[in-house]
């Protein structure tokens, strides 16, 4: 009878503790997600009640070409910044693994970028990048690799290699981080053995290095693509979507849509548009994470 | 192996310079006069060097301003996460009750919803409430992401704290939330300091629900004050640098005691990029 009431208590003090987390996180998640879900479905005009339009919006964006420049754009941005934060931060796990002396206060250093504002980077790469002062021309005019200024966020294709600069720099040193921390729990015996039957450093590093670590490898990777495919703040900050649409993405396009030009609908949709591929990757990470705790 | 370390040095060398170089550059500037910037002179380090930028941030911008909203904001959206995330995370770890292995998934999944999903519905979510443009706003959407993340950061810290020791307070007599108080939180102090300061960090960087949800311009925090900088002047750089470095220093102070954490907590999955 006693051990019956306090099970009761127990689950009853369970509740009431997660009862602040459930609360919160369906009211200020969990409704505006289902609610965005319900207005991408609806049509609303200032003046007149939202009324329901089924796939309307969704059909309106794909037909339009902005919406096919962005989707494309957000690829693009995605996979550019991912590949080159991969091989850079491997780069840098593989300097660091193993170097025992200033180890810890290099990471420290690399793990700056990480840390500052983004809106702080992104203003900073603009103004690195900037056409006539900037120190990116300014040194590249000294070193005499061009005669004028670089139009780096000017052009159209420099520009969204711009952006993703700055995206790689800001990064980069998370997935050293992440890297280095996977290889230095690789047992040294497996090099050891490798060693002994005559493998050398690259052998060692396809087939020791990177099969040991590619649970972190992955993580990484798919937690830095639902934020990059969903980034703002640096395309924002250093070109506004431009030159024309070149480097327009998701965020920045809803934001256009809402609120710009107050078309909510539109902008739900829009919005909603990279959910599908956002929710295999929240799947992928789940998994993941759910394995390596067993 | 000799040429394995010179390549392995070659490739810090070149890492360390393309970390350092725009970080140089946001110090150089803030140094720098109107006329240095405007006219391209001594561009590497500034010669002579002044101190007008820093100067100008608090006698003529509202810089003081936007750090006293971003200040507010980001300890008040911190406490809150805190207070919410520990029990939550208290609850998954230490409780049983059916559902927990569900309520559990929620709090990841949530997690990991990127804020550039998000802001539009929260937005229409806010204006529906009549709630916007208050950094109380901000103080009630920054723990959207706040909390998953103490709860899920917390739950490692509280899975390493020997239950054992909890038993023997309720064998003691205690209540189990006099055992939670007494015996589980100070034990994991470091982790919830550690959760704060991350809290903080996230808050006070956070750029793009303080940019929809605020248009007072005396409610703006930090980075969208920085963003919005503008001045008449052509080489309003270097002040805008100078308040680039103000606003990172508190953030990098913080790193420095935070530093093992992060590493400990990315591998963990915990901390994402």
């Amino acid at each position: 009878m006693n051990a019956l009431t306090d099970r009761h208590r127990e689950r009853l003090l369970g509740y009431a503790l997660i009862a602040p987390v459930a609360i919160f996180l369906g009211g200020l998640v969990a409704y505006p997600f289902l609610s965005a879900i319900y207005l991408s479905l609806t049509e609303k005009t200032v003046g007149y009640p939202a009324h329901f339009v089924g796939l309307k919006n969704y059909g309106a964006l794909l037909e339009s070409g902005r919406f096919r420049i962005v989707a494309w754009n957000s690829a693009a941005f995605t996979v550019g910044s991912i590949v080159v934060k991969l091989v850079i931060g491997m780069a840098m796990a593989l300097a660091l693994h193993n170097v025992v002396r200033g180890n810890q206060f290099i990471r420290g250093i690399l793990l700056l970028p990480w840390v500052i504002p983004t809106v702080v980077i992104a203003l900073t790469w603009k103004w690195l990048m900037d056409l006539f002062r900037g120190l990116i021309n300014v040194a590249l005019i000294d070193v005499g690799a061009v005669k004028g200024g670089v139009h780096w966020l000017g052009d159209p294709t420099l520009a969204m290699v711009s952006v993703i600069m700055a995206n790689v720099w800001r990064g980069f040193p998370f997935f050293g981080v992440s890297f280095l921390a996977a290889m230095q729990t690789v047992p040294q015996d497996l090099y050891d053995a490798a060693a002994v039957d005559g493998a050398g450093g690259w052998h060692k590093f396809w087939r020791i290095t990177l099969p040991s670590i590619k649970g972190v490898v992955a993580v990484v990777t798919l937690l830095s693509t639902i934020v990059t495919l969903n980034d703002f703040n640096i395309v924002y900050i250093m070109t506004r979507g431009g030159p024309g649409a070149a480097t327009h993405i998701f965020a920045t396009y809803s934001y256009e849509l809402g609120i710009m030009s107050q078309r909510w609908g539109l902008a739900m949709a829009a919005s909603m548009a990279s959910l599908p591929l956002v929710a295999l990757l929240i799947v992928g990470v789940v998994r993941y994470l759910h394995r390596e705790e067993e | 192996m000799r040429g394995a370390t010179l390549a392995r040095w070659i490739v810090l060398a070149l890492i360390l310079a393309i970390v350092f170089v725009p970080m140089y550059w946001i110090v150089v500037t803030s140094f720098k006069t109107g006329r240095q910037i405007l006219l391209s002179q001594s561009v590497y380090v500034p010669r002579p060097f002044t101190l007008d930028n820093y100067v100008y941030l608090f006698e003529e911008s509202r810089f003081a301003l936007w750090i006293r909203n971003s200040a507010i904001t980001a300890s008040a959206s911190t406490l809150l996460s805190l207070l919410i995330g520990t029990a939550g995370a208290y609850s998954l770890t230490r409780l049983s009750f059916p559902g927990r292995r569900t309520f559990g998934g929620i709090v990841l999944v949530t997690y990991l919803v990127p804020p550039g999903l998000m802001f539009i519905p929260l937005y229409r979510t806010f204006i529906g409430l009549g709630y916007t443009n208050s950094l109380g706003t901000l103080i009630l959407a920054y723990p959207t992401f706040l909390v998953p993340f103490v709860t899920w950061l917390l739950m490692g810290f509280f899975r390493s704290i020997p239950r054992e020791l909890e038993e023997a307070a309720l064998v003691d007599g205690a209540t189990r939330v006099q055992a939670m108080v007494r015996v589980v939180l100070p034990l994991a102090a470091p982790g919830l300091l550690a959760a704060g300061l991350f809290c903080f960090t996230l808050s006070w960087n956070e750029f793009l629900y303080a940019l929809i949800f605020i248009a007072d311009d005396s409610l703006k925090t930090l980075p969208v004050g920085l963003s919005e900088f503008v001045v008449s002047d052509f080489a309003f750089w270097g002040q805008l640098m100078a308040a680039a470095a103000l606003a990172s220093l508190p953030v990098i102070v913080v790193y420095i005691y935070l530093h093992k954490y992060m590493v400990q907590g990315l591998t963990a999955g915990a901390v994402k990029g």
